[in-house]
């Protein structure tokens, strides 16, 4: 029972860590935008697919597909702000919400005509598909080993980002207030398009790490989003460790309920949780009171 | 005359659409205090936004800081030519420490000058020296403007435009800090300072440019201006009665 349920946990934290990747992406990017990025989860899997003809088309390391997924996602970031969400701001807030649900459709055809519409394998970093380990009679998988080491690199790198380099606090400062900024000499456009860059290189990044378990490509963008939505608003959309917490429970909370119900029942309970969530605590596990009226 | 570090010619700026200045002509030589008076909605605040290319736009005129046409110039180049603002309502980095923005006031810098310049910030300010790793969001307004002032001068500015330094605070902090914007001009910083004080402004400038309905309709010395009976009736008068 005990090994059983230990295995559901490691699958949870696993699938947990991509929706950790995109509950800090929507911080990032609602921090610097003021806006929620609804195709963030087709991000992660274009990032799996950018990955995926790194190595296998080309024939180049899984760890030259993730640098290369990465980097990718930030460039394409970089450009989205450019030229879906800085155009679609000047036409209010509800257009930016239209404007990138629209992108998930034409992210998830896209991907579809290029890669076909059917989820590929992709390959693990090291060792064989499905290599595990056997702690105690659980299994891990070694790729989940290397998930949650990037996952907890990356949430390092944004806090030595943010709150260590002033590039970071100028990007902080043009969110927080976009005149003072620019009255220092800080681009702010520039720093709102590389918020977004960032933001969706971490949703590729995510998309390559989880890739060799869940297989890339397909339809589950969508979950993603929404699940990793979920995470962040149950953690606190304000707060980067809030974001990162969430992101995990989300998954743990899914493969626990998947563990005892019909898969049906999954999404159902998530979701709930969500309006749960709402309702008790609308900061966030780690969300401070004063954001909410954002 | 040597050419003025900031000549404004003509400018018509505002809003999208609307224009709130209608042609201003307007100097400020190195080293030299230049106070803009008027009513509210004069375009006093605009005036400084348009040259600073930040909330309002420049229409048709033209703006040279240092023999540099402003025309095709970002912000954050002008701020880099060593034009700074401080803007109402000081526009700080709330959740940020004092001591990350006054280093963020230094972004066009370099590392080395950026050490430097806070150094002689917290000489100038010891107050904001102690409350160095303070949110700026929870000083007092003195502080926080002080922090402003700090802020502008980070960037190494030579000319420093202020709007309305002086609202909202005590007069001893108003002392202080027009006491600081007279040591900053005998170092050779232009000021152009936009303030509804009239009395206090003409004090400190040594000339002065009164708008009125986006226009300049008045310029002159400050002693001058001062002695002028419609400017003393229109915008002194107020002034007058509340330092009595």
């Amino acid at each position: 029972m005990i090994v059983f349920v230990l295995q559901l946990v490691v699958a949870g934290l696993t699938v947990g860590s991509a929706y950790a990747l995109v509950a800090l992406g929507y911080h990032v990017i609602l921090r610097a935008t003021r806006a929620i990025n609804f195709s963030q989860g087709e991000f992660v899997v274009l990032g799996g697919l950018v990955a995926y003809t790194i190595v296998h088309v080309l024939h180049a390391s899984p760890w030259i597909g993730l640098i290369g997924a990465t980097s990718a996602g930030f460039a394409l970031g970089w450009i989205y702000e450019r030229i879906v969400l800085r155009p679609a701001a000047r036409n209010g807030d509800i257009a930016v919400i239209i404007a990138t649900i629209g992108c998930v459709y034409i992210l998830l055809y896209g991907h579809a005509l290029i890669w076909g519409s059917l989820p590929q394998p992709l390959a693990p970093f090291t060792g064989a598909q499905g290599q595990a380990i056997h702690p105690g009679g659980v299994a891990i998988q070694e790729q989940s080993l290397w998930v949650f080491a990037l996952l907890a690199l990356a949430f390092v790198a944004l806090w030595l980002l943010f709150d260590r380099t002033t590039f970071g606090k100028a990007i902080r400062a043009a969110a927080v207030n976009p005149v003072g900024a620019q009255l220092v000499g800080i681009d702010v456009n520039a720093a709102r398009a590389a918020s977004v860059g960032i933001a969706i290189a971490l949703a590729a990044f995510g998309g390559t790490l989880i890739g060799p378990i869940t297989l890339v490509g397909g339809t589950a963008g969508t979950a993603i989003a929404i699940k990793g939505f979920v995470g962040a608003v149950v953690g606190g959309l304000d707060s980067p460790l809030g974001c990162a917490v969430g992101g995990l429970a989300v998954g743990v909370i899914e493969k626990l309920l998947a563990g005892w119900l019909p898969y049906q029942a999954v999404d159902p309970v998530v979701y709930a949780l969500l309006l749960l969530a709402l309702i008790v605590r609308p900061q966030g596990l780690f969300g401070r009171k004063d954001a909410v009226r954002d | 005359m040597s050419a003025p570090l900031l000549e404004v010619r003509g400018l018509r700026a505002g809003y999208g659409e609307l224009s709130v200045l209608r042609g201003v002509d307007l100097r400020v030589g190195a080293g030299e205090m230049v106070a803009v008076l008027g009513a509210n909605g004069a375009g006093k605040t605009t005036l400084l936004r348009a040259i600073s290319k930040v909330e309002a736009a420049p229409q048709a005129g033209s703006v040279v800081f240092d023999g540099v046409n402003l025309a095709s110039l970002a912000p954050q180049r002008i701020v880099e030519l060593g034009l700074s603002q401080i803007p109402e309502g000081r526009q700080l980095f709330g959740e940020l420490s004092v001591d990350d923005n006054l280093r963020l006031g230094a972004y066009r810098r370099g590392r080395a000058e950026r050490e430097e310049s806070l150094r002689r910030a917290y000489a100038l300010f010891p107050s904001l020296a102690a409350r160095r790793a303070n949110a700026a969001a929870s000083l007092s307004g003195g502080e926080q403007q002080m922090l402003a002032i700090g802020r502008a001068l980070m960037a190494r500015p030579t000319l420093l435009m202020l709007d309305e330094p002086s609202t909202g605070l005590a007069p001893r902090v108003v002392e202080q800090i027009f006491g600081i914007l007279a040591q900053l001009r005998s170092e050779g910083t232009g000021i152009l300072l936009v303030e509804q004080n009239a009395f206090l402004a003409l004090r400190y400038a040594d000339r002065a440019y009164v708008m009125a309905e986006g226009g300049v309709a008045l310029e002159g010395s400050a002693r001058d201006l001062a002695a002028d009976e419609s400017v003393r009736r229109i915008y002194l008068g107020a002034a007058l009665d509340e330092e009595r």
